[in-house]
């Protein structure tokens, strides 16, 4: 099937890939627009974007010198450890021999080349590229390799199973209004009702989507009821700065006093980590349901259930999937990158409003 | 103004058709542009003594782009231009192609008064970019060069299949010989197999490469050689052709017994 609903880019997976891997800066071979608001949110968390700039002469002439060239720029510039070199369509396509560019700079020792461009598929595939690379050039072994690339095979499933990948187009929605929502909650609280609140993030949007969980638990410490906590916050498995955002979410629970009753998974564990979140609640007692993150990971059960996703285009596949409401976190990128605490969340504003907490 | 292309087999003699005929033609008083989309830029090279001319996309590296100074004169006042393009195994010569034709615009062509523009592309077409001459706006019709040898022809039909598929107007069949038997007849029998015509067809002859040697065409070189008579009629015969339309290739068996059958 063709489907005509535009979807992540393999090119900007591999360039969140390389700040997944902290490598300092990554070099985009390619159109000087090319993936420039994903460039924008990396370098506020911490990683260098650059770009070639790749103009209508070096689509005809090739650009390995300008490469070289920016290469040896961006070293002097920010002495970088690792650097990262990202392919775009239009170099690809024209055939740029970038790693003999990267061997012809000198820095071979730092450099390595993610062969990736706008249409090899699935935005996975660019994160994939980007972790076999790596695992090349020597930043993470063949075993952290396998399981990530198993990782995001299944997450591709999901998308296609149950996403906006799922059918020939998917309108965007806001879904439910987050005040709704927010009461629903709350009252069911006050009827002194059980509530499951299952977090399962991916990486970074963990910092926004843990708000919830937070603003659920410190409503139900004012006005009844209880909550059964799940996330993927294991410290267990994943590269270093992957497990440093479970820890930081972590520590965020312990200092409001909320216990995190299973830990489903790590934070790249998304695809999976819901899977044992619901195998776990299967003979809990609650009332409802409250999916944060990546919902259309998890399996469908009998319950009430809410959705909250940070995807406009998830909001019609997940409602399709039988959740009462689904809303959405609408400004979840550009919040989370480069902070180390939670961040406050649309929905966890709604909710201590509702529940009257300053 | 009319304006066609050249296709046809890498090698079959596409280069030296284009300058022999550009050249025949002027001598008969037409105002000629010939210009070759080749990167390696060679479609002019015996109209300048065997010079090679500054090509529009060197020019354009250095924001040169004023057509005027895109454009030379070369023998007998053909006026000559080379696309260019990047060096063997680097960047994309397609590309290279749409935007040389981009900055050569239509316009300046017939406020010059050409009677005639040349397009001699380069081999088979790889890609879009080699087919740019063939699009709207440029080439009115397609002249395809073959000699009788299976593999020539078998060339000549992929192009009349891309020709086809663009629903691009195919003017004929112009025959460059390799000496095989009945060859004229075998070209002459594809070219009504397809729906189009022979124009004519060129012997093999020395003359055409002791010229090029020298960096000059036939006319130039032997002013009185016949082989100027048979240009000048293809000449003539592509600036009045009116019969062009779009050919129907054909299939890989019916070219075999074409030109297995007429030995
Ligand atoms: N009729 C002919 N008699 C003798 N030699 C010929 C004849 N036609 C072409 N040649 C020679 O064959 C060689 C190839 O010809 P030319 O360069 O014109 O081919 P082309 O089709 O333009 O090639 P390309 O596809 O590389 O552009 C040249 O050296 C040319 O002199
Ligand atoms: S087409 Fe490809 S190279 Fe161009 S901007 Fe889009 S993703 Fe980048
Ligand atoms: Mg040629």
């Amino acid at each position: 099937m063709n489907i005509l609903t535009p979807r992540p880019n393999p090119i900007v997976a591999a360039l969140y890939t390389l700040r997944d891997l902290d490598v300092d800066v990554a070099v985009l071979h390619g159109p000087s627009g090319c993936g420039f608001r994903a460039a924008r949110l990396l370098e506020e968390d911490g990683m260098k974007v650059v770009t070639t700039s790749m103009s209508e002469e070096d689509l005809i002439f090739g650009a390995s010198d300008k490469l070289i060239e920016v290469l040896h720029e961006v070293d002097e510039l920010f002495s970088p450890k690792t650097i990262g070199v990202v392919g775009s369509c239009v170099s690809m396509i024209i055939g740029e021999n970038v790693k003999k560019a990267i061997i012809d700079s000198g820095l071979k020792d730092k450099a390595f080349f993610v062969e990736i461009h706008g249409c090899m598929g699935a935005n996975t595939r660019g994160a994939i590229e980007t972790l076999k690379a790596a695992m090349e050039f020597g930043l993470i072994d063949e075993n952290e390799f396998k399981r990530q690339e198993k990782m995001l095979l299944l997450a591709t499933e999901v998308e296609s199973n149950n996403g906006m990948a799922k059918s020939k187009y998917t309108r965007p929605s806001r879904g439910t209004e987050l005040k709704i929502v927010a009461d629903h909650i709350v009252n069911l609280l006050k009827e002194n009702k059980k509530i499951a609140v299952i977090l399962n993030a991916k990486k970074e949007t963990a910092y926004l989507f843990a708000d919830i969980p937070l603003a659920i638990n410190l409503a139900s410490k004012k006005l009844g009821g209880s909550v059964i906590n799940v996330g993927n916050l294991s410290t267990d498995v994943g590269l270093l700065r992957i497990k440093r955002y479970a820890e930081d979410i972590k520590n965020n629970f312990q200092s409001n006093c909320i216990s995190i009753d299973y830990l489903s998974g790590g934070m790249d564990e998304y695809p999976i980590a819901g899977k044992n979140a619901i195998e776990y609640l299967k003979d809990k007692d609650f009332d409802l349901l409250v999916a944060v993150g990546i919902p259309q990971a998890l399996p469908i059960i009998n319950k009430e259930s809410i959705a909250v996703t940070n995807g406009p285009r998830e909001v019609h596949p997940l409602e399709d999937r039988g959740y009462k409401y689904v809303t959405v976190e609408i400004a979840s990128h550009s919040t989370v990158m480069g902070t180390r605490e939670i961040v406050l969340s649309e929905l966890g504003e709604a909710i201590r409003n509702a529940a009257g907490i300053q | 103004m009319k304006q066609i292309a050249i296709y046809g087999k890498g090698g079959i003699g596409k280069s030296s058709i284009s300058s022999n005929l550009s050249v025949n033609l002027a001598s008969e008083g037409f105002e000629v542009l010939l210009i070759g989309c080749d990167p390696k830029s060679d479609s002019t090279i015996n109209l300048f003594g065997g010079r090679r001319i500054d090509t529009v996309l060197d020019l354009y590296k250095k924001d040169i782009t004023d057509p005027d100074k895109l454009i030379f004169e070369g023998y007998n006042g053909v006026k000559g231009v080379e696309v260019g393009g990047p060096a063997a195994g680097v960047g994309c010569a397609g590309r290279g192609i749409l935007v040389a034709l981009k900055t050569l615009h239509k316009d300046y062509y017939l406020e010059k008064g050409f009677d005639i523009i040349i397009y001699d592309v380069p081999g088979d077409v790889v890609c879009g970019g080699f087919a740019g001459p063939a699009r709207e706006g440029y080439a009115d019709e397609i002249y395809i060069v073959t000699s009788g040898e299976y593999l020539s022809v078998y060339a000549a039909n992929n192009i009349a299949k891309g020709l086809f598929n663009l629903k691009v107007k195919m003017g004929g069949i112009i025959g460059n010989m390799r000496g095989i038997p009945n060859e004229e007849e075998k070209i002459k029998s594809y070219s009504e197999e397809i729906g189009s015509q022979l124009i004519n067809a060129v012997e093999r002859n020395p003359k055409i490469y002791e010229s090029e040697i020298e960096g000059k065409t036939v006319l130039e070189k032997y002013p009185d050689d016949p082989l100027n008579l048979k240009f000048k009629d293809i000449g003539n015969k592509i600036i009045k052709n009116k019969e062009a339309k779009v050919p129907n290739p054909t299939t890989d068996e019916k070219i075999r017994s074409i030109i297995g059958g007429l030995y």
